[in-house]
C-alpha cells in the first residue's frame, strides 16, 4: 500500500526522480500535447520549423558568406549547425521557464512531480531540434558537402547537448519561480551572448586574447562539439569532449539539486 | 479495520507575503544597493494542527472563508508540504479539490480523460480500460470528441468527478464540489461516494452546506483562523457552529 510521510520521505533528489518515473505517462502526454497544439492547427507548423532556419541561413550567407569565404568554405553549413544548437538551448530553456511560471498553476491544485514540466519542455525542444536538423540536411545535400566517418559522433553530441539543456532549464526555472524577471534578464543576456559566440563568424577572426576568454563560453564548447564532425568531418578534440561532458553533467547535477530542493516551495510561490 | 490512515502532528503551513511588489532581481538589486532588506508578513494558514482519522471514518471540515479548510486538504493531498510538523497518510488518495485540474480546454473530452488520468498518476493503459465506464458515468457520450472549452461548467465537473472517482480510493478528499452538476448528477455522485464509504474508503469533506455534512459525516472538525476550534461528533459540532454563526 502506498504511504506518504511528509517528514521522512527520501531525500528530494531521489524522490523526485522516483515520482517522475511513476508519472512517466504524464511526461509523454504533456510533451505530445505541446507538439500537438503547435502542429495540429496547420501542417504549416512543421514547414515553418524547416523554413525558418533555412531562410535565416540564406540571408546570413548572402550577407556574410563572402566575408568569410577564405576561412569558411561551406559557410552555410558552418552557420546552420551552430545556429541549430543555439536555438535548441535557448528556445528550450525559455520555454521551460515559461511553462513553470504560467502553466505551473496546476502545481497549486494537485500533486504532480514538479520536474514534469521541465522534462516535457526538453522533450518538445528535442523534437523541434530533430525537425530542424532536416533543414541542415537539405543544405548539406544542396552544397554536396562530404559525408564522413566522424558523423557517428553526432548522436553522442546530441545526447550531451540534451543533458546540458535539461540541467540549464532546471536551474533557470528554479530562479524564475523566485524572481519573476528572470526570463527578461535571460533574454537580454543571450542576445548579447549570441554575438560573443562564434556562430556567424569563425573563431579565428578574434584576437588571441579574446578567443582565450571565449573558450569559457559554455555555448561555444557545445557548438564546437556538434559542429566539428559535420562541418570539418573530424572528431572534436578529446579535451573539448571532456569539457563538454563535464559541463553537461555538472549543470545537470546543479540543476537537479537546486530544483528538487526548492520544489516544495514552488507550490507556495507560483 | 481500526488502523489510522491519516495522521497530522503539529502541522503548520505558513505563507510568506511580501509587503512590496512581486519579487524580481531588479527589486533585490535596488534593495541590496540601498542596504534595505525586503519585509514580509508571515501568515499561518494552518497553525499546529494535530488529529488522526481511522480507516472508514467520514469527517466533515467546516469553518468560515479563509479558515484554512482548503489548505488542510492540500496538505493531506501532498500538494503543499507543511513547513513544520508531519503528515502521514496510508493508501491511495483521490483528490477532489478542484475538478478538472489539469484539463486542457483545447483538447477533446477523450484526450482529457487520458491527460487527467495521468495527472492523477494512472497509466495510459489503465485509462484505456476505464474509458468507457468514465464516459458513461459522466453522461456525455455525444461530446467526447469535442474540445472541452465547448462544455458547460457542469459537464466539465461531471467529467472530472467521473475520472477521479472511477476506481475506489483508500482516501477520498472532497472540497466543496458536491454541489456541482444537476440534481441527477448530484444523486449519482452522492451514491458513488456512499458506496465507497460502505466498502471502507475514508472520506474527508469540506462543505458550507450543513446538511451534506450532517448526512455524510460521523465526525466534524471546526477550523477557525488556521486552528482547530472544536472537533467531535458531527451533531454536537454542527449545533455549536450554527449557534455561533447565528449570534
Ligand atoms: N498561495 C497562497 N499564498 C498566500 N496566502 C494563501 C495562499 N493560499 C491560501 N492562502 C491564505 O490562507 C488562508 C486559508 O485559505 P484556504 O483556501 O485554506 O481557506 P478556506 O477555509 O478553504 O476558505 P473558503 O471557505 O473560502 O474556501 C486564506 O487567508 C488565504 O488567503
Ligand atoms: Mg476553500
Amino acid at each position: 500500500m502506498v504511504e506518504y510521510d511528509s517528514a521522512k520521505s527520501s531525500p528530494a533528489i531521489i524522490d523526485e526522480f522516483v515520482q517522475l518515473i511513476r508519472y512517466r505517462d504524464l511526461v509523454f502526454l504533456m510533451t505530445g500535447n505541446i507538439l500537438k497544439n503547435r502542429y495540429k492547427r496547420s501542417m504549416l507548423g512543421i514547414f515553418w520549423m524547416l523554413l525558418n532556419p533555412l531562410l535565416q541561413t540564406i540571408v546570413l550567407t548572402i550577407a556574410f558568406g563572402t566575408m568569410f569565404k577564405s576561412s569558411l568554405s561551406h559557410y552555410a553549413i558552418y552557420l546552420l549547425s551552430g545556429l541549430l544548437v543555439w536555438n535548441f538551448i535557448t528556445q528550450t530553456t525559455q520555454y521551460a521557464m515559461g511553462t513553470m511560471a504560467y502553466g505551473g498553476g496546476l502545481l497549486k491544485k494537485i500533486y504532480v512531480p514538479r520536474a514534469t514540466y521541465i522534462v516535457a519542455a526538453v522533450g518538445n525542444g528535442m523534437v523541434n531540434f530533430f525537425i530542424s536538423i532536416f533543414s541542415l540536411i537539405i543544405i548539406i545535400i544542396f552544397l554536396d558537402h562530404p559525408l564522413g566517418a566522424a558523423w557517428f559522433f553526432i548522436p553522442i553530441s546530441i545526447l550531451i547537448l540534451t543533458i546540458f539543456t535539461f540541467g540549464f532549464s532546471l536551474l533557470l526555472s528554479t530562479a524564475s519561480v523566485f524572481f519573476t524577471d528572470t526570463l527578461d534578464i535571460y533574454q537580454v543576456l543571450i542576445q548579447a551572448l549570441f554575438f560573443l559566440t562564434p556562430i556567424m563568424y569563425p573563431l579565428s577572426i578574434l584576437s588571441p586574447e579574446l578567443s582565450q576568454f571565449l573558450a569559457w563560453n559554455p555555448f561555444l564548447i557545445l557548438i564546437e562539439m556538434f559542429r566539428t564532425p559535420i562541418y570539418a568531418n573530424h572528431l572534436p578534440d578529446t579535451s573539448l569532449i571532456v569539457n563538454a561532458v563535464s559541463l553537461a553533467f555538472t549543470t545537470l547535477l546543479a540543476g537537479w539539486i537546486a530544483f528538487t530542493s526548492k520544489a516544495d516551495q514552488l507550490a507556495y510561490r507560483l | 479495520m481500526n488502523t489510522t490512515v491519516i495522521q497530522l502532528d503539529n502541522v503548520t503551513v505558513r505563507f510568506r507575503i511580501p509587503h512590496e511588489k512581486i519579487p524580481t532581481f531588479q527589486e533585490y538589486a535596488i534593495r541590496w544597493l540601498k542596504r534595505r532588506s525586503i519585509s514580509y508578513t508571515d501568515f499561518n494558514a494552518l497553525n499546529n494542527i494535530s488529529f488522526s482519522i481511522k480507516q472508514g471514518e467520514t469527517v466533515g471540515i467546516i469553518g468560515a472563508n479563509g479558515a484554512g479548510k482548503s489548505t488542510l486538504l492540500k496538505v493531506i493531498a501532498r500538494v503543499i508540504r507543511p513547513m513544520q510538523g508531519r503528515v502521514f497518510l496510508k493508501g491511495r488518495v483521490a483528490p477532489l479539490l478542484e475538478l478538472g485540474a489539469g484539463f486542457d480546454y483545447e483538447m477533446t473530452g477523450r484526450e482529457n480523460i487520458f491527460l487527467n488520468g495521468a495527472v492523477l498518476g494512472f497509466s495510459r493503459r489503465d485509462m484505456a480500460n476505464r474509458l468507457e465506464r468514465i464516459v458513461e458515468f459522466a453522461g456525455i457520450e455525444e461530446f467526447m470528441d469535442a474540445p472541452i472549452r465547448t462544455y458547460s461548467s457542469g459537464m466539465v465537473a461531471r467529467l472530472g468527478f467521473a475520472i477521479a472517482t472511477d476506481v475506489q480510493p483508500d482516501v477520498l478528499i472532497i472540497d466543496e464540489i458536491l454541489s456541482v452538476g444537476d440534481t441527477d448528477f448530484q444523486k449519482k455522485s452522492a451514491a458513488r461516494i456512499l458506496h465507497y464509504h460502505k466498502n471502507g474508503s475514508t472520506i474527508l469533506v469540506v462543505s458550507h452546506n450543513p446538511d451534506s455534512i450532517r448526512n455524510l459525516c460521523s465526525r466534524a472538525m471546526w477550523l477557525a483562523q488556521g486552528s482547530i476550534k472544536m472537533a467531535g461528533p458531527v451533531d454536537v459540532i454542527m449545533d455549536q457552529y450554527s449557534q455561533d454563526s447565528m449570534s
